[in-house]
């Protein structure tokens, strides 16, 4: 990983504090929705559609799985859970079909190529598995860049703060 | 502090509804020294609390979302069903479309709960805040003056009604509406859009400053947006400071915790009470203009505490209704009596008719190319983007269809970019491809002009009654041809201005909205100087019972194409300093 956080990151969000490791957060709660398989699952998922790279940490870091787990357990429409559920086991049925084993079992590149094939129609989805990945990604979209991850490092957002002056240009 | 309510005393004025008419009512009519009572049917919010402005999405549960039993109405719902649009939901609360958004936790306690205001009829979307304030708490901000080309717009094209004023009769009013309360923009010397009193104008984009430059080529404007928020602070106000740009605007459904964007509270209200001669009851909802049969005049109000239930009277020398138009419009069917059995100052049948707004929903999204990759910028510290003023129907005449529009637009990224749901793929270079063009986005939305037409109309549903057993309002409102034709040319114009501009068009959004959208209600109480055909007369005064006055967008007699707030503001004001005048004078 050679992702680095500048001074001015850290004078912003405090020190430290974006770099909270994935694997003490999944240790120490577990999840409310999800079994421990499916959350796993979901972990992959998210940090496959948005992964880390050289510019900063992905969805795992950003603890996305974590966050829809909350917002389903407590979701108002049972039938916004149930389409995770089975939208989770359309992936491993999905994997099964495509390599002979379930998602996780999968090496990276099989994982990738499940993937591939549940976002062929993403502007259109048909398929099950096609709808369900529209859902996977929005909701992973939504988490990850309303995270501190997504806002401060991935996106440099530099607003929400006091300004004397306004940016831009001023029409003359 | 507010003064102690006294139902024994008689009020020189009583003020239904705290918005930006109640409000602006409050402020003039105790500058005068009347004493006032400021009845509003909502609570009073500890707003601060409510807005946050400055809170991070990540140090919210639920990112900004309301609780799961809260359901917002989505657009669509709008279109696939009718009113009551909350009948049969499983929800406990249900919202207008505009909690449908980022930040909805933060206004709903400001906007109502369906469940418990319904209405019926044609589909509508009916956007009400009930609390101290109304909507000018979570308002879009956008503060535009009215010229003569929409006050005398019947003489200049032959629909409807003129105005019983002119640009000179409100002028002096906007001055002042602009120097008490602040507001931001650039002088450009538009005859059809006069310049206010500015304050420090906010700044452009790149890809706006390149729209402006070649609508100049094309004799169109795009200025700073003209925002109802003090940039460089309003000093004779303790209650609110100067914009800091902190850019929470638009992320939230609306608010700004330090009170720089115009409410009516900080801005009216709260200094009204500082000159000791208002009282405020909230929680008060007015469901009757009482009258005194003997003088056909209004001798107070009947309200219903919103809690208990329990009804109460309150006597005034004047009533002044500021419930927003369409409430305003119901209180008045409300008041059958004897006297006036179709409402009191219905004697013309035009209450609740010649009803209009702006028309939404056309628009377009494009891309600015040179602004790819580029190194991130702040996009959104301002209290707004640019507005492109009407162009058509001005020195020339579309055969197509009367009246104008103008567009709302903005550019760059907000704290969260859109663009993540809808750029396809995954990965890396999805990740990449969201980071590289978050920045380079620019979009408008147009604001056209409804036509008035009698037969858009509300009026009491006979059977549906709120929570507090009051008669609903019925709606009978539709969009008509010239709606249609000019959405279509909102929807090609914007294409056409984006291509000149060489920005990549991205789509053209050609669908209308549904009516009510545009949260800019107006009409159904109209003025005029016919009492046959109108129901206020240029002081807002009925032409029936004249210590009645309606001072809220219903008596807008057309709807031009720009934001309402500011007129209605500086209408009332005008009409607050006259009824001062006339009860003075013992003419009241």
């Amino acid at each position: 990983m050679s992702y680095q956080i500048n001074r001015r990151d850290l004078i912003r969000i405090g020190a430290g504090a974006v770099l909270a490791a994935p694997a003490i957060f999944a240790a120490a709660d577990a999840p409310k929705f999800f079994t421990p398989a499916e959350f796993t699952a979901v972990d992959e998922l998210t940090e496959l559609i948005i992964p880390s790279d050289d510019h900063s940490h992905g969805a795992r870091a950003a603890q996305v799985a974590a966050y829809i787990d909350v917002r389903l357990a407590e979701a108002f429409e049972p039938k916004e859970r149930d389409d995770w559920r089975n939208g989770l086991e359309l992936v491993d049925r999905l994997s099964g079909k495509l390599h002979g084993v379930t998602f996780m079992e999968a090496t990276p590149e099989q994982r990738i190529a499940v993937l591939t094939r549940m976002a062929k129609n993403e502007m259109k989805p048909k398929t099950p598995e096609e709808i369900f990945f529209r859902e996977l990604k929005h909701a992973t979209a939504h988490a990850y860049y309303t995270s501190k991850i997504g806002i401060h490092q991935e996106m440099e957002y530099k607003g929400n703060v006091m300004l004397e002056e306004f940016v831009g240009y001023e029409v003359k | 502090m507010s003064n102690e309510l006294d139902l024994n005393k008689t009020y020189d004025a009583i003020v239904v509804g705290s918005g930006a008419g109640g409000g602006m009512a409050a402020h003039v009519l105790t500058s005068h020294g009347m004493q006032v009572l400021l009845l509003e049917a909502g609570k009073k919010l500890d707003i601060n609390k409510e807005l946050k402005s400055m809170e991070w999405p990540y140090d919210h549960p639920r990112r900004g979302d309301m609780p799961p039993d809260s359901h917002a109405l989505s657009g669509r719902e709008y279109t696939i069903r009718k009113p009551p649009y909350a009948q049969g939901s499983p929800y406990k609360h249900v919202y207008s479309y505009v909690e449908d958004g980022t930040g909805s936790d933060y206004a709903k306690d400001i906007v109502v709960d369906e469940k418990d205001h319904p209405y019926t009829g044609t589909q509508y979307a009916w956007v009400r805040a009930r609390c101290l304030g109304g909507k000018t708490n979570i308002w879009g901000r956008l503060a535009l003056r009215l010229s003569d080309y929409d006050f005398k717009a019947a003489s200049r094209d032959g629909y409807g009604e003129d105005w019983p004023i002119s640009y000179a009769d409100i002028s002096p009013y906007y001055d002042k509406v602009d120097l008490y309360l602040g507001i931001s923009g650039h002088k450009e010397n538009l005859p059809y859009l006069p310049d206010s009193l500015f304050q420090r104008a906010v700044r452009l984009n790149p890809a706006e400053v390149k729209l402006r430059e070649s609508m100049a080529k094309m004799g169109r404007v795009v200025t700073p947006y003209r925002a109802g928020v003090t940039t460089d602070g309003v000093k004779h106000n303790k209650y609110r400071v100067h914009c800091y740009g902190r850019g929470a605007c638009d992320r939230r459904v609306g608010g700004c915790d330090i009170h720089a964007a115009f409410d009516s509270p900080t801005g009216l209200i709260y200094p009204a009470m500082d000159t000791g001669n208002l009282t405020l009851r909230t929680n008060a909802t007015v469901n009757e203009v009482t009258v005194d049969k003997d003088s056909g005049k209004a001798s107070g109000v009947s309200f219903i505490d919103t809690d208990t239930g329990q009804t109460y009277a309150a006597k005034g020398r004047a009533v002044l209704l500021a419930a927003s138009t369409l409430e305003s419009a119901r209180l008045m069917l409300l008041s059958k009596s004897s006297l006036y059995p179709n409402g009191i100052g219905n004697s013309s049948g035009h209450v609740g008719h010649n009803f209009c707004e702006h028309l939404m929903g056309p628009g377009v999204a494009g891309l600015d190319k040179e602004l790819v990759g580029k190194p991130r910028t702040l996009d959104d510290g301002r209290p707004g983007s640019f507005y492109l003023p009407r162009f058509r129907n001005l020195t020339d005449r579309s055969s197509k269809f009367l009246r104008g529009y103008g567009f709302e637009g903005g550019s760059g990224t907000g704290m969260f970019p859109e663009n993540a749901y809808s750029t396809p793929g995954f990965g890396a270079a999805y990740k990449k491809t969201v980071r590289d063009y978050a920045g380079a986005f620019i979009g408008m939305g147009g604001f056209g002009e409804v036509l008035p037409r009698y037969e858009n109309y509300v009026e009491l549903d006979p059977e549906v009654k709120d929570r507090w057993g009051v008669p609903v309002l019925r709606f009978h409102i539709k969009f008509g041809d010239n709606e249609k034709k000019m959405a279509a040319d909102m929807a090609d114009s914007a294409r056409e201005m984006f291509e000149a501009a060489g920005i990549e068009v991205l789509s053209v959004s050609r669908e209308i909205l549904t009516e009510g959208y545009s949260i800019h209600e107006l009409g159904t109480s109209r003025m005029g100087n016919d009492p046959k055909k109108s129901v206020v007369n240029q002081f807002q005064q009925s032409h029936d019972v004249p210590n009645l006055l309606v001072v809220d967008g219903s008596t807008h007699v057309s709807a031009s194409c720009q934001n309402p707030t500011w007129t209605i503001m500086a209408l009332c004001w005008r009409s607050c300093d006259h009824l001062a005048e006339e009860l003075k004078k013992g003419n009241v």
